[in-house]
């Protein structure tokens, strides 16, 4: 059977389509009122797979580990396992601090201030959208406590072992931290005297400035490297960022360029998300 | 093909979301952008034996919005477009060779990449990409509707 060429009223219809579609995108472009209705999908997504994989695999896998009678050694594993990741975490900074550290005295200044054995809740990777990280400007990860805190991090910062991820923009239970190279991202770094506002590419691992010669004559050469200033109060001073990449003259007195970031969100389950103070 | 109920197009939209974003990491290393769900939809539209409702391609625009994470409203639009286009063309489309056809598709995927990415991905924007989408989408849909004539199982399955 034929089928018929669209009507003038189903042609009003999609032309109201459109335009219902427009307003909606309009709408959600400019004041982001269905981010609700997104986090609620995404909670329940992951909860429902969480509690699918609990029913499904899970018991499998128990019974497997019980068959093989090794179930104690397997939960002493488990615990250690953690124990040395949480172990890693607080002593990222002083481990690397040759590293992270552009000068000896800040690593006290921020011990002394973090107090690090308690300031950091270790957690887990529960959700990573791979594909809009690779294809996107929007990099989001989904973290959730290894143990379960009252507190609301949303704002926190969020390190894995070797540096700054990204900071928590959204917590209910499930947190959503946006990574550093996220488009709509902004985060102040440092190079001896040269300060800027490096925003995310929308790239994996990269963050771009820009300068204007007259205001910095000293030229950032490839390779040099970038801390986190500590401005705005959100990230730590002086933790090592990256180094610079791609500069590029955009006229005769400006100048842009990457900073590829020392840490890779794909690398590590494990995070940690520093209490806002 | 007969057609699909709404509410196995949603389920089938859904694993096509899911198998998009396995696949999209790995295309994205070779600058090509595959869009499953939206070729998926776009194959359904075109095999329906009736045409698509404008309200229906809203409705699964919608919902594609809220399970793959984009604006709402922009899958929406292309959804419509898209199956306003496949209505207007569904019998100019029994003239034309498989290659047309999937050339069609090719384009039609390629305009979708594009216009998607100048919401969500416009500062990397890539003409790059868009072209070698292009091409590999062609391919992809040309080995599909090949397909079946080299496996003997959807022929003879239709012979019965």
């Amino acid at each position: 059977m034929a089928r018929v060429a669209p009507t003038t009223g189903s042609k009003i219809l999609y032309l109201l389509c459109l335009i219902i579609g427009s307003l909606l995108l309009y709408i959600d472009i400019n004041y982001k009122i269905f981010e609700g209705v997104k986090n609620n999908y995404k909670s329940a997504l992951i909860t429902s797979s969480y509690l699918a994989k609990s029913l499904t695999i899970d018991p499998f896998v128990y019974i497997y580990e019980l068959s093989k009678l090794k179930s104690t050694l397997i939960d002493e594993n488990k615990k250690l396992k953690r124990e040395l990741d949480e172990s890693y975490l607080s002593n990222f900074i002083i481990s690397r601090e040759t590293k992270f550290f552009s000068d000896s005295s800040s690593i006290e200044k921020l011990l002394d201030f973090y107090n690090l054995d308690k300031v950091f809740h270790l957690s887990e990777i529960k959700y990573f959208d791979t594909e809009k990280y690779f294809c996107c400007d929007q990099h989001r990860l989904f973290i959730q406590s290894v143990t379960p805190s009252k507190k609301n991090f949303t704002g926190s910062p969020v390190f894995n072992s070797s540096g700054i991820v990204g900071q928590v923009i959204y917590d209910n239970g499930i947190k959503e931290v946006m990574l550093l190279s996220d488009s709509t991202h902004s985060f102040p770094v440092f190079s001896d005297d040269y300060f800027c506002n490096a925003s995310g590419t929308g790239s994996p691992g990269l963050i771009s400035c820009s300068y204007s010669s007259l205001i910095w004559p000293k030229p950032i050469f490839e390779g040099q490297k970038f801390f986190s200033s500590g401005m705005g109060g959100i990230y730590p001073r002086n933790v090592y960022v990256g180094a610079a990449k791609n500069i590029k003259k955009i006229d005769d007195v400006n100048i842009k360029f990457d900073i590829v970031l020392a840490t890779d969100p794909l690398k590590e389950n494990n995070l940690a998300i520093l209490e806002n103070q | 093909m007969k057609n699909l109920s709404l509410f196995k197009i949603f389920i089938l939209l859904f694993i096509s979301n899911f198998f998009e974003s396995l696949l999209a990491p790995f295309f994205i290393i070779l600058n090509i952008i595959v869009p499953v769900t939206f070729l998926f939809f776009s194959f359904i539209a075109y095999n329906s034996r009736t045409n698509f409702n404008a309200i229906t391609s809203f409705v699964l625009g919608i919902y594609v919005d809220l399970i793959s994470d984009s604006f709402f409203g922009l899958n929406a639009i292309l959804f419509s477009l898209s199956s306003f286009v496949i209505n207007s063309y569904s019998n100019t489309f029994k003239l034309f060779s498989y290659l047309q056809i999937c050339i069609f598709f090719g384009i039609t995927s390629t305009f979708y990449i594009g216009f998607l990415n100048l919401f969500i991905n416009v500062q990397n924007f890539s003409y790059p990409v868009l072209f070698v989408s292009f091409i590999f989408n062609t391919f992809l849909c040309l080995i599909l509707s090949m397909s079946k004539f080299y496996i003997p199982n959807l022929s003879i399955n239709k012979r019965i």
